[in-house]
């Protein structure tokens, strides 16, 4: 499947080179940049890791049909995809390969922070500059590298724009929750979400009145529900993977548990396509979802690049882009752009021309983000997760307010279920 | 903590743990009568749950009613298991001993080779059901109940005491009861051995087939949801009593309201482990369980 792909997209190259040849615009066929790009192909992860490839893929091809880069003498953008199996340690041999074996001049990857952390370990060390795709953990931009760079959100984001959008909305309306409950899986991301959305909450002034983490692959979440009813909080902040966050929402409507301020998800189970799919509408309504991209950026903007990668994932996935194929579009554009400044595919050249990022236009703001540059430690500080509310069976963008449409009007505080 | 929350917390841990009772059903029996802990137990319910998740998705099958299906087919295959898989090993081992402790090992093989197979087929991806209509939350005193789990913890009730009156008055009720008690000596008597183990195994299946069917409204699947009823059901077993129909019910209820109850004072998580406390305790001072015959 991979090489078939790749062997699509090589063969659009050739034929741009061909048609470029013809047109007499290039004196000589540039070589190409090569690009490597580790991801989970197979193993835990390899939903969200195809999903990233796809991305990337559309965005090196809609690159190099608009001419590769232009101070390269057209150069195209060669995307070498190596498979870490949702592994720390085969990440870090394929990382090692790819630049050692490959020759890349740039990295980018690798979702699972777990493998994402040590790769990159390996890349400062051979110098070769490391775009972070999807990965979270705090740390990967905390070390003082000066290869790694990284687009997204860091985990301590998370915790903050779900608190903020709270706060925007007690803004707009001065109503707000005073009691917080929370629920989270228990293992490493549902935990380090929870302290950092105690450690922010108890700083803006709400209290957290249940802490609870729950074991994972529940039968029943009744109990838990029960003791959020006990507790009465305003509003409840949930970190739950798929198939628990599915048994606890539908559970919720069953049991007609109010929460005057609603349910607040960090995305998990509810930034998985299938879990719509899986509930009726009524369940998920007036919930607000935390996530990496903007689910409703088809509908606010008229970029044609932007539509035109959206038709591409609809062909080869069967669906819209999605949170993690926007990831790697955007690493692939940032890449670009680097590359154009560098006028070079030297590894250190482009690591300055990387450091100097600085974007506020363009399909690299695929994921909703206004802006992209880099702080010395190579995060992108204008990083941030979108929420939306589900309104009407939709997914509506109501944080931060410059993503909102100007006809979403979010409901706050949401209606009891008695009056729905 | 009030006393509604109590009561609310109780009449939750008596649903769940019903339903609890009612999958391990088929557990306690096929142990009672084979001496064969079926460690694929849970991975059977997973199959049924796709089973009936498969009727409803392609041919718009009412869940309930596509017990119609799994009932009969997981009857098909237990009864397969038992006399392809499971026999052989009955056979050579009978002389030597009467619980065959290596029939562990083999359905632990069967459980990895049905989980992984599901895997495979059906990807990790978590499905759900979503019936045409929705069956109402019923609230007495202010408290809600599925009507969903409703049916089921009720159809634990039905399907223990159906069983119970037909191995006391059928034929092969009489021919399994008497296999259950001395294997030879019913041998002697002109039943069929092999024929009443497969038929014990598939009745034990075929109920699992039935909760399958009454489960998937409600409950999310996904290939490694067999695990987390599996365990359950050797906890809710082993407290009721090894082999014993009423003691699957009892344990069932035993262990939901138990975590249901201390699940109000500690995490979910500690009440878990308690309920694993509870299992060691029972298995230290009373090892024939609450109901089981010492």
């Amino acid at each position: 499947m991979l090489s078939g792909n790749l062997g699509r997209a090589l063969q659009r190259v050739l034929l741009a080179g061909a048609a470029m040849a013809a047109l007499g615009s290039v004196a000589q066929a540039a070589d190409a940049v090569k690009v490597g790009c580790v991801l989970p192909l197979s193993g835990g992860s390899a939903a969200v890791g195809n999903q990233t490839r796809v991305g990337a893929e559309i965005a090196a091809r809609l690159i190099n049909e608009a001419g590769g880069i232009k101070s390269l003498d057209g150069a195209p953008l060669e995307v070498l995809f190596a498979d870490s199996q949702s592994k720390p340690d085969v990440g870090v041999t394929e990382t090692e390969r790819v630049i050692s074996r490959e020759n890349v001049s740039v990295l980018c990857g690798a979702f699972n922070s777990a493998v994402t952390f040590p790769a990159t370990e390996v890349a400062e060390r051979m110098k070769t500059p490391w775009v972070v795709v999807g990965s979270v953990k705090d740390e990967i931009t905390e070390r003082d590298f000066k290869y790694v760079f990284r687009i997204n959100n860091k985990a301590t984001y998370d915790a903050r724009e779900q608190i903020d959008a709270i706060d925007l909305l007690k803004e707009e309306t001065g109503e707000a929750p005073k009691t917080i409950a929370m629920l989270y899986e228990g293992s490493d991301w549902g935990r380090s979400h929870a302290a950092n959305v105690k450690k922010i909450a108890a700083e803006r002034g709400y209290e957290i009145v249940l802490d609870e983490a729950a074991p994972p692959n529940q039968t029943d979440f009744g109990n838990q529900l029960l003791k959020i009813r006990a507790a009465r909080p305003d509003a409840v902040i949930v970190a739950l993977y798929t198939p628990d966050h599915l048994l606890f929402t539908r559970q919720m409507m069953e049991q007609r548990l109010d929460l005057p301020f609603g349910v607040h998800s960090v995305g998990g189970g509810m930034e998985d396509p299938s879990f719509y799919k899986a509930l009726p509408a009524e369940a998920v309504s007036y919930a607000f979802v935390q996530e990496d991209w903007q689910i409703d950026k088809l509908k606010v903007t008229d970029d044609p690049v932007i539509q035109a990668a959206n038709d591409a994932s609809v062909e080869a996935l069967g669906y819209g882009l999605s949170a993690y194929s926007a990831q790697g579009f955007s690493a692939m554009y940032v890449i670009a752009d680097a590359l154009e400044r560098a006028g070079s595919a030297d590894r250190e050249k482009l690591r300055e021309a990387l450091v100097a990022t600085d974007l506020q236009e363009g399909p690299a703001l695929i994921t909703g983000y206004q802006r992209i540059k880099f702080d010395e430690q190579g995060q992108n500080t204008f990083a941030h997760g979108v929420i939306s509310q589900n309104l009407d069976g939709e997914r509506k963008t109501i944080w931060p307010k410059a993503n909102r449409a100007s006809d979403t009007a979010p409901v706050w505080p949401v209606p009891a279920w008695s009056e729905r | 903590m009030d006393a509604f929350i109590l009561s609310y917390a109780v009449v939750n841990g008596l649903l769940q743990g019903a339903i609890y009772g009612g999958v391990a059903l088929g557990l306690s029996l096929i142990f009672g009568v084979l001496r064969v802990v079926n460690f694929a137990h849970g991975s059977f319910l997973m199959l049924s749950l796709y089973i009936s998740f498969w009727c409803w998705s392609l041919f718009g099958m009412d869940p309930y009613l596509s017990a119609l299906i799994t009932v009969p087919v997981m009857f098909a295959l237990g009864y397969m298991v038992q006399s392809v898989v499971i026999a052989p090993l009955i056979r050579r081992e009978s002389a030597m001993v009467v619980e065959p402790l290596s029939a562990l090992l083999l359905t632990a093989g069967v459980f990895l080779v049905m989980d992984n197979m599901a895997l495979m087929a059906f990807g990790p991806d978590v499905r759900a059901l979503q019936g045409a209509y929705y069956i109402p939350t019923i609230f007495i005193g202010g408290i809600p109940i599925s009507g969903q789990r409703l049916i089921g913890a009720l159809a634990a009730f039905v399907v223990a005491l159906g069983i119970s009156y037909w191995l006391r008055h059928s034929d092969m009720g009489r021919a399994i009861r008497a296999t259950a008690q001395n294997r030879d000596a019913a041998s002697m008597s002109g039943i069929n051995v092999p024929a009443v183990y497969a038929v014990t195994f598939g009745i034990g299946c075929s109920i699992l087939g039935l909760f399958g069917a009454l489960i998937s409204p409600f409950l999310p699947i996904s290939p490694s949801i067999g695990l987390a009823f599996g365990i359950k059901s050797f906890v809710v077993v082993v407290l009721g009593g090894l082999g014993s129909i009423s003691g699957a019910i009892v344990g069932g209820i035993v262990i939901g309201v138990f975590e249901a109850v201390a699940s109000q004072f500690v995490t979910a998580t500690s009440a878990s482990i308690g309920s694993l406390v509870l299992f060691i305790l029972i298995l230290v001072f009373r090892p024939q369980g609450i109901m089981g015959r010492a």
